[in-house]
This record gives C-alpha cells, structure tokens and sequence, in this order.
C-alpha cells in the first residue's frame, strides 16, 4: 500500500507563519515520530492531517488521489484518525455516546439512532482494547486515564488506516503508558501507520521507526531512528549544541541545623492524600515524585491555601498556619507558587511582561495619587535582565513570548517578594529543551539563595538531577525518601506503582 | 512614534468623539432648537440615574461579568423610599434605608456569584426577576407619591447652575477614575476579566474585588433610585424598568469589550452620551418611543458585532 | 473546610435529599405531589376537573416552549428574547388575520407567523454562531427591539376582530381535550425523539458539554446553534398560534414577562445553565410546578395580593435551583 503523502503544506494565521513548506510521508505499518519544540508547527500539522484546519497551501496525497482538507469527517472516511493531546471526550455523555457522536450509524440519515447496534459496536471496541469501562455512566465521572482510552477507541472506531497520536501520554500514568505502548506495537503488525508526537525522548527511541523534525514551522529532517542518538535529536531540535550536565544539584545539603522552613505534620484530605509529613529547609530542593493521581499537586495546592484540607498541621517558619487561611495569607507569608498550567493559572496573557512580573506586588507601588510608574518600570526591567527573560519591551504582552520564556515570567513574579519557600508543580512541562537548562538554572540559583523549594516533576531525570532529596507517593501516601545522589530511576518507579500493579509486575 | 499616533486614533474612544461630532452636527442640521443649551439641560435629567448606573456596570464588565439585576435593585430601593416616606418616617431615614437595601442586593448577587461559582449573567437573571418580585409584592404596585419639595430639589433642582444628579455623577466618576489609575485597584480589575484564575493565583483578593464591585452596583442604583423619586415625585415598583439594556448598551457602545478586560470608563461615558442624545432626538423630534426600543436593541447586538470586528484589527490594549 | 462526611456516615434523609435533587424529575414531582395534598386539603375546590384543566391550558405554550429553550440552554446557550417574541408574532398573526387589517385566510397566517418565528430564531441563531455574539446580549437586545417593532405593527391600536378559524386553535377542542394540550404533547413527544433517537439530539449535548472538543471532532458547531434558536423560535410561533387566540384582544403586552418563566422552568427542571446537561422529564415537571404555583397561592386563600409575589417566587425558584446545583456538587466532591 502506497503512504500517505503531506506536500508542501503551508499555514499562516495573520502574518506569522505556523507551518511553512513541510512535506511527510507516513508509511504503512510504521512509527512516524514528530518531534519539535513547541511552537515548532507540530500541532499545526495534526490539526490539518486530521481535517480540523485547513492549509493555505499544499496538499496530503494518499494513492496519488490529493484528500478533502478541512473536514473532520471526509478526512476520517478515509481512515485517518487523530487522538489530540486533550482528549476529546463530552463529560456529560456516556461512553457510547462519545465514541458515536459526530459519526452516528446513519439510519434514516441520522433520524433514527441504531442504540442497540451502537452499544455492541462500542463494547467490542473497548475489548479490544482490553478497558473494562461502564458504558452507562457520565464520562465525566471517570478517571483521566478511562477518558483517554475514551478517546482513542473512538479513533480505533473507524477501519483506522493512519492514527495520529498526540502526546498520548501526557495525562497517563507510567503503567498506563506501558499498556498504550502494547497497543500501538498491536497497531502497527496490522498494518495501521501511525504519527506519533511526544516530547519524551525515550517513548520517541523506545517506539519509533523513522522521526522527522520541526523548527520553527519548517521541516528540519527525517530519518531513520538508528542512525540518530539522543543528543542528535535534540541538536536537530534546537537547532544548536545542548548537552545535558549530569546531576549537579545533588549537592551536599550543608543547612541540617538550621530550623526548617516548612514542616507538614499528617495533613490529610479525604479520598485524595492521607497523614503526609515531611519538613523542608532553607536551601534545600525536595522532590516530590510519583504517577498522575498520586496526590502531588492537591498537596501543593493544600499547602499554598487554594484548596481545603480536612486534617494535619501546616508549620511554617516556625509557627502553625491558622486554619482556614487563604491564598493571600501565605503569599503574605512568603511562599509562592508556580501552577501546573502555565497559560490558566501562571500567567494573565494578553497583560504586558511588567505587569504579569508585578502583579503579586502590586500594593507596594501605589503612591497617594497614582501608581508610581518609574519604580514599576525600573524593577520590571530588573527582574527581566536578572531572569533572563527574552522580550523586545517590557510592555509587550506576556502571549507573544515562548512558552519557555512564559514560565520565566511565573516564576519571575515571585522573584522581587524575595520568599522563602518556592512550590514549583511540573515548572518545565512543554517547555523546549533550550528553556528547560534555563529555568533548571534558576531553580538551582533560588535555592542557593536560602529559598526553601518544593519541586513536583513527573520527569525523572529532572528530579534526579535537581533534588537533594525525594519523596515517592503513591495514592495519596509518602512511599518512601530517597538521597537523590542514590536513587535512580528504577527505584523511584518501583516505589510510585500501586501494591497491586507491583505484584504483577 | 508614527505608529503610537495611529494607535491612539484606533482607539475606540476616538472613534465615539467622532461619531458623536457627527451625530450632533446632523442632530442640528433637522433641528436646530435641540442644540440649545436649556434645551439640552432640561433633557439631560431623563440621563443621570443611568449614567450613575454606568460607572459600576463598567467595572464589572471589564472583569467579564455583568449586572442584570440594576433596573430590579432600583424598583425595589424606589419602593423602599416610598413605603418607608408613607408609613411617616424622615426622609433622609427612608433615603438612608434604601440605600441599604440597594447594597445590601449587591452584596446579595456578589456573595451568590463567588460562592456559587455560577455566571453572574443566571445569578443577576435570578435576581432581577426575586428583586422587582418584592418591590411588586410589598408595594402591590401601587405608587406613592406627594413628597416634600425640600427632596424633590434632588431630583429637579439645580447646584452652581448644573443639576444635583450631574454632581453625583461627576464626583462617582472623579472617584472612579482615582482608584482605576491611581490604585492595584485598577490594574486588578483588568487582570480579572482576562484571566480570573491567574489573577487569584498571583495572591490578588478576586472575590472581594468582585463582592465590592456588584455591592457598588446595588449602592449606584440605589442611589440612581432615589434621584428617580426625587425626580418623578413618585415612587412605583416598574421603576428603572428595562435600566439594564440602557446602561449595558451604552457600556459596551463605549467600547468596554463583553469579554472582560479591555475598555475605559471615559469610553462608557461617552457611550452614555452618545446613547442619550439619539434616544433624546427621536423622542424630540419624531415623537416616536418605539422606535428608540427598536434602535437601542439593535445597537446593543450591532456594537458587540462591531467589536469583534474591531478585536481583529488591534493587538491588545494597555 | 469541606466536611468529613464520607458516603457510609450520611445519614439517610441527607442521602434521599441528594437523590431527590440530583433526578430533579423525581424531586419535582414529589414536590408537586405533596403541594396538590397540601392545597387540596385546604381547599378541595384545588382537584375540581375545570381548575386542572385551567392549569393545563396555561401551562401547554410555556411547555412547549420550553422544550426549545432547554435545548438552547444544553448547547450551552441562553434565549432570553422568547417572550417579546411572542408578542412579536401574536400581533403579526393578529394584524395578518384581523378582517379590518390583513384579512389573510387562517391557514396562510398560521403558516407565516410560524415562518416568522422561524426567521426570528435564525437571526438570533446566526448572531450568536457566525457573527460570535454572546447570547445573553443578542438576545436581550432582541428582547427589547422585537418590542419596537410590536409596537410598529399594532400601531398603538388594539385587535380585537379575530375570526373564527383563527380562535378555535384556542378555544377548540378534540375528544374533549384542548387543541393546546394536543399539540403540546406533540411537541414534547417530536423532542423526545430528537433528543434521543436523532444525531442531532445528541450532537446538541456535546457542543454544550464540551465546545472544544466538538470542534476537535469536527461536529457542526455553528449550524447546531443555528438550529437550536431556529427551533425554539418555530415552537414559540407554535405557542403563539394555541394560546393567543384564546384571548379576545391581542394587544402589545403579549408575553411580557414570558422569558422569565420559561427560563425558570427550564432552570428549576435541572436543565445545566453551563450546557450539556439536562432532561425533558425534569423540565415538564417544572412547567408543570411553576404555573399551577399562582393558583396554589390562590387556592390557599393567601388573597388576591398573593400574585403579585409571582415574579418574585420565580426568581426565588430559579437561586433555588443553583443553590441545590452547587450544593449536590460539594456533597459529590466529598
């Protein structure tokens, strides 16, 4: 059979450029890896192999027969599926409605729904997949994990010729990424090709035939996965020489006397974590490793006062937080905050780069008749020059910067209340490999400075490498501490598994 | 340089200075005598209560919310007034008193929408419908009227040669604009209508910001209620009836964009103005009430549209 | 802080409360049950065969406008210009039908102003998905422009020489049953095919559920929209027709008001104002609550004064129905 053909697509929103002249072709019965920093056009392109957009320019080809661009549905005809990054399921609606809806069985064109047939059709679908899922409740109601295998039977719905997986594993838990891999490995025996993107250079090495990569809307290379090792990659990415320094935050901890900066005594939260404890001191970068679920971020968000907990103690520099305190007491504290989600809960984005850096500070600039616009300005262009943050003005809108420079910005606006204790929750998810070494830098840099930091990483290596210490959950509960210059990865994904996964395993 | 220039003509308030130039020029062309300045005072009192109204409902759109319930809070204030004026107490008790229960609504709809977590748009949609209920429910809509010349001045007098609603007015908007420019105030409220989440995030008080603004909505037409009495002589649960549509068509027609976080409160009042003048002509000069529904809805839907359009062509403002 | 109690701690009573909230049609209609014993304790006069009927009668052109509106409010929208509407097309059919007016023959009417409903419902439709308006302020300017042109086409005059053809779509009746109720049966029978047979039904629930994820999907967000105000302007056309002619004047008050109840119903029979979620059972039941309430009220000898309280029990009602939404939300977290 003939590979589908990507020629010379183009795409441009207003005057910039997302995709610029890239050709690709996915063969049968292969692994097409997509590689790319972000804003490298990646999205971009899925969005138009699947039909959701539609190119200013080129064509995808398939049989030498160029394919109706720009509908969802003439695309899927044709056995080309996409499981976005976010997975594509109605909440309110049942299993069998979401893999059906948009695609019904059309009786009567569509007036009259073959219920019986649908339900059959799904449950046979998700068998093969092996999931067990009910097929009556709300999906809403279930778990990430459930949702996603949601959204990839509804991709397997189809006699499904060409999967586009987008980073399928981003929302997955370790042991669940292993069962995706079986049946992507399942996928391609039979004959279906599939473009896979992830940012996780080992899925990449581990899974793929052939990778091709983006830089900045523009087709970089494609070649075989044997002939290119890690840093190659990498180097293709970038576009420059990045290699990677081996653990050098693993530091000896000199700060043992001194008084601890945060200490967690049993704080507990029904059904999310339980009794965890754990003190953190001046200097000193905690890791916090574990699956998706485990209760990591729902900590942080304890401890920094946006979510409720319903027992345990929270000292902090010495003295108890009161209960019931709030956002604005511990930011008064002197603790600060990098979110998961840069862009909905980091950043206001259509603000400028100053005011994002100062909008926690705020109240410190306001004089008797106005704000005082030259100390904002001068501390705004301080705090860019000491982070490093690449913007042309300080008025330009905190959207128009890389992601990786974004996250400057969320951790900059800490930076000028000069806190003692940093909570730091996935701060280089989607960030490129570049901005990754920088933002890595200023972790190290804030801890050298006497902040106390909490860091959560689902990336093992970067918790290996920034750490002093390590703690593992695993369902709401501490499984264990490690020294980071002892653990390796193997240990701390034993530790995070679930009892019974372990078992098995 | 050049281009900072041309950034301050795209400006939606340049435009409004614009049109409103045009309009009037025009308004004079038909009718000279509705240039005249007695003229354009006498109409200018059927404006104040609205443009009261304005200057809270500004606020709130800009942190992407909305009021419905402004027009329901004044009938109910109103009705306060009266029944409180008939059952024999002072008037600037019964004042006092309504003005309360204007905030006291406010805070009501502030409370509910950051609590709830629901859009103000049910919340205020709710509410409207529960606050005009009572005013209709105590009154049994029946009205009173026969108040004291010594009130009615409020409504119909004049202060240094202005109407006394005008310097409510002008010393709301000083304030206004004080804490908007002067304050983290200001900077708050635009961080709230574009990102909500973040702001909270950032260590910002969002649901006190939000609590204060609907509790300054309830106070605003509460106040606007009164001057209404003074104004009528008559307190009636219908008043300030369909106020809301008003007050948000000449908000969004200033430029305040229905997505939160962009426009001005100068723009709002000019808005307000040029909102004023056209409903002031048709009545004038055609004599013809319907047609300024007509026109005020279809301006409403037209200058979100034309919004839009204009989103595309700007980057973002401030 | 959120309370402790897990799921074997709460007491039964709080665990019916839940139920009965969260299946509003079971709760409704429970309530609606206990408040006939009540008022039909007070006053037996309540269950008398004509009341009932009266009730019915009133409450068939809210339902079945209704059955739109909840499809509105599911796709994640919300029509508040219903009931200008009607008064819109109560005084077109009024003028068009009217032997000192337009003369037109009844069934030439009853086809134009369901055409005009339609047209209506399309520009609200098509304002709200092309031009990208929110809905909330498309149509509250319709609601007060449509009653501008009201005013135009009645011409500050009343209609009161409604020919017969016209008024026995009000007044008549088939096997003993209101044309009204027939027809509001129809309509909630045609929705519940729609909602539930049809793969336009379901595809209306997932754009409200999840709009990004439609457009991933590559589901006809725009026409759906389209549709949905298209389909509630048809059905409030069709109310029109059953429930103005029984009056004898159209005049330019028509449906003042209207929007309110209608959303009231909808809200209360645990229709999600964030889309995605709501049921036809739930919304009858609130139909069937919110107009019999004025004649409970009535009932229970409260006095003539009662019904001025109605909007207010309306608005009431509808933080009711939030106030419970939210609470279920919380006890679900926990």
């Amino acid at each position: 059979m003939e590979p589908l053909r990507a020629v010379h697509l183009s795409k441009s929103y207003g005057g910039t450029h997302a995709l610029k002249d890239v050709s690709l072709d996915i063969r049968p019965g292969e692994v097409h890896a997509l590689c790319g920093e972000n804003g490298a056009g990646k999205s971009t392109l899925i969005k138009i192999l699947s039909g959701v957009l539609l190119p200013n320019a080129g064509t995808v080809q398939w049989n030498e027969t160029p394919l109706p661009l720009g509908r969802v549905h003439s695309v899927e005809a044709h056995g080309i599926l996409a499981v976005h990054q976010e997975p594509v399921v109605f909440p309110h609606l049942n299993a069998v409605d979401n893999l059906f809806v948009g695609r019904e069985p059309a009786a009567l064109g569509g007036a009259w729904l073959d219920q019986s047939t649908m339900r059959k059709k799904a449950r046979a679908i998700l068998a093969n997949l092996g999931e067990e899922l009910p097929l009556t409740q709300p999906v809403g109601d279930m778990s990430l994990a459930q949702r996603q295998m949601v959204s990839i039977a509804r991709a397997l719905l189809h006699q499904c010729r060409i999967l586009i997986l987008d980073e399928p594993t981003a929302s997955l838990s370790a042991r669940e990424s292993e069962s995706l891999f079986e049946k992507v490995n399942t996928l391609k025996q039979q004959g279906v090709g599939i473009l896979y993107v992830s940012h996780r250079l080992e899925e990449i090495f581990r899974l793929a035939d052939r990778v091709t990569v983006l830089r900045d809307g523009t087709w970089v290379a494609t070649s075989d996965i044997a002939s290119l090792n890690q840093e190659a990659l990498i180097q293709h990415m970038v576009g420059r020489d990045i290699t990677q320094k081996p653990g050098s935050g693993t530091a000896p901890d000199e700060s043992k006397n001194r008084p601890p900066i945060l200490e967690i005594k049993n704080l507990s939260r029904e059904g999310v974590f339980q009794k965890i404890s754990f003190k953190i001191q001046p200097g000193e970068i905690l890791g916090m490793s574990g699956l998706v679920g485990a209760g990591r971020s729902e900590i942080a968000r304890g401890i920094f006062g946006i979510d409720p907990f319903d027992a345990g103690e929270i000292i902090y520099l010495g003295s108890p937080l009161s209960k019931g305190f709030t956002i604005q007491d511990t930011i008064q504290a002197g603790m600060a905050m990098v979110p998961e989600d840069r862009q909905q809960q980091g950043l206001v984005l259509p603000l400028s780069v100053e005011t994002n850096l100062l909008l926690p500070s705020l109240r410190e600039f306001q004089g008797p008749l106005g704000l005082k616009t030259k100390a904002m300005r001068s501390s705004g262009k301080a705090l860019i020059e000491k982070l490093g943050i690449k913007t042309e003005t300080p008025d330009h809108p905190a959207h128009s910067l890389s992601g990786g420079n974004q996250q400057k910005i969320v951790i900059g606006k800490w930076v000028h209340r000069l806190p003692k204790l940093f909570i730091l929750d996935e701060p280089t998810r989607g960030v490129d490999v570049g901005a990754k070494h920088e933002v890595h830098r200023l972790i190290r840099e804030l801890a050298a400075q006497g902040s106390a930091v909490l860091l959560i990483s689902s990336e093992l290596p970067e918790i290996l490498s920034l750490s002093h210490r390590i703690l593992v959950l695993c369902e709401g509960t501490i499984r264990g501490e490690l020294k980071a210059n002892e653990a390796t990865q193997e240990q701390l994904l034993k530790l995070a598994l679930p009892e019974e996964a372990r078992r098995s395993a | 340089m050049k281009q900072r220039i041309l950034n301050m003509i795209w400006q939606p308030e340049t435009f409004l200075i614009v049109l409103i130039g045009i309009l009037l020029t025009a308004m004079g062309r038909l009718d000279a005598s509705f240039l005249q300045w007695e003229v354009q005072r006498a109409l200018s009192s059927h404006v104040w209560e609205l443009a009261i109204i304005a200057i809270p409902m500004t606020l709130i759109i800009l942190t992407a919310g909305i009021d419905l319930s402004v027009g329901s809070v004044m009938g109910l204030s109103a009705i306060t007034t009266g029944m409180l004026f008939q059952k024999g107490l002072p008037l600037p008790l019964a004042c006092s008193a309504s003005l309360l229960v204007g905030i006291f609504c406010g805070f009501l709809n502030g409370w509910f929408i950051t609590r709830m977590k629901v859009h103000p748009l049910i919340i205020t949609l709710a509410t409207m419908a529960a606050y005009r209920g009572m005013a209709e429910g105590i009154s049994h809509a029946k009205p009173v009227s026969g108040f004291p010349d010594s009130f009615t001045w409020l409504g119909q007098g004049d202060w240094f040669g202005l109407p006394v609603a005008a310097w409510v007015f002008a010393v709301m908007v000083g304030i206004v604009l004080w804490m908007m420019h002067g304050r983290a105030f200001g900077v708050g409220i635009y961080a709230i209508g574009h990102n909500e989440t973040a702001t909270r995030f950032s260590g910002l008080r969002v649901d006190r910001y939000l609590v204060t603004l609907y509790t300054f909505s309830g106070f605003a037409s509460a106040l606007a209620a009164v001057l209404f009495v003074a104004r009528r002589n008559t307190a009636k649960a219908d008043a300030g009836m369909g106020m809301e549509l008003g007050v948000i068509t000449a908000v969004v027609i200033g430029g305040v964009s229905i997505f939160g976080g962009r426009g001005t409160l100068i723009g709002a009042c000019l808005g307000v103005l040029l909102i004023h003048e056209t409903r002031e002509f048709v009545s004038w000069h055609w004599n013809r009430d319907e047609l300024n529904l007509l026109a005020l809805g279809i301006l409403l839907i037209l200058s979100v549209v034309f919004q839009k359009l204009l989103r595309h062509k700007q980057g973002s403002a401030i | 802080m959120t309370d402790a109690t897990s799921t074997h701690t709460t007491p039964p009573l709080k665990r019916a409360l839940i139920y009965l909230l969260s299946h509003r049609a079971a709760g409704l209609f429970l309530f609606i049950v206990l408040l006939l014993g009540i008022v039909s304790v007070m006053n037996p006069a309540f269950l008398e065969t004509q009341n009932i009927k009266d009730i019915a009668v009133q409450a068939a052109p809210v339902c079945i406008i209704s059955c739109g509106l909840m499809l509105v409010l599911v796709s994640g929208e919300i029509d508040i210009s219903v009931g200008s509407m009607m008064g819109l097309l109560a005084a077109c059919m009024g003028a068009m039908v009217s032997e000192s007016r337009g003369h037109l023959p009844p069934g030439m009417a009853i086809v134009l102003t369901l055409g005009i409903g339609v047209v209506i419902g399309l520009l609200n439709g098509w304002l709200v998905a092309y031009a990208g308006v929110p809905s909330i302020i498309v149509t509250l300017g319709m609601l007060t422009a449509l009653r501008g042109v009201t005013e135009i086409v009645m011409g500050g005059s009343w209609i009161t020489d409604l020919p017969d053809g016209i008024r026995f779509l009000g007044t008549g009746a088939f096997m003993g049953i209101p044309i009204s109720l027939w027809t509001a049966l129809t309509v909630i029978l045609v929705s519940l095919w729609l909602v539930h047979r049809t793969a336009i039904g379901r595809r209306i629930y997932a754009i409200g559920s999840n709009p990004h994820a439609a457009y991933l999907a590559g589901l006809p967000i725009k026409p759906l929209k389209l549709f949905v105000f298209a389909w509630t302007g048809f059905l409030t056309g069709v109310a029109t027709l059953v429930s103005v002619p029984q009056l004898s004047v159209v005049d330019s008050g028509i449906g003042v008001g209207l929007e309110l109840l209608v959303v009231t119903c909808v809200v209360v029979g645990g229709t999600a104002v964030s889309g995605g979620l709501g049921n036809l059972s739930g919304v009858l039941c609130g139909v069937i609550l919110m107009t019999m309430i004025s004649t409970v009220l009535i009932f229970m000898k409260l006095g003539e004064n009662a019904t001025y309280w109605s909007r207010a029990i309306q608005g009431l009602f509808i933080l009711g129905a939030i106030i419970a939404d939210h609470w279920i939300s919380r006890q679900r977290k926990s």
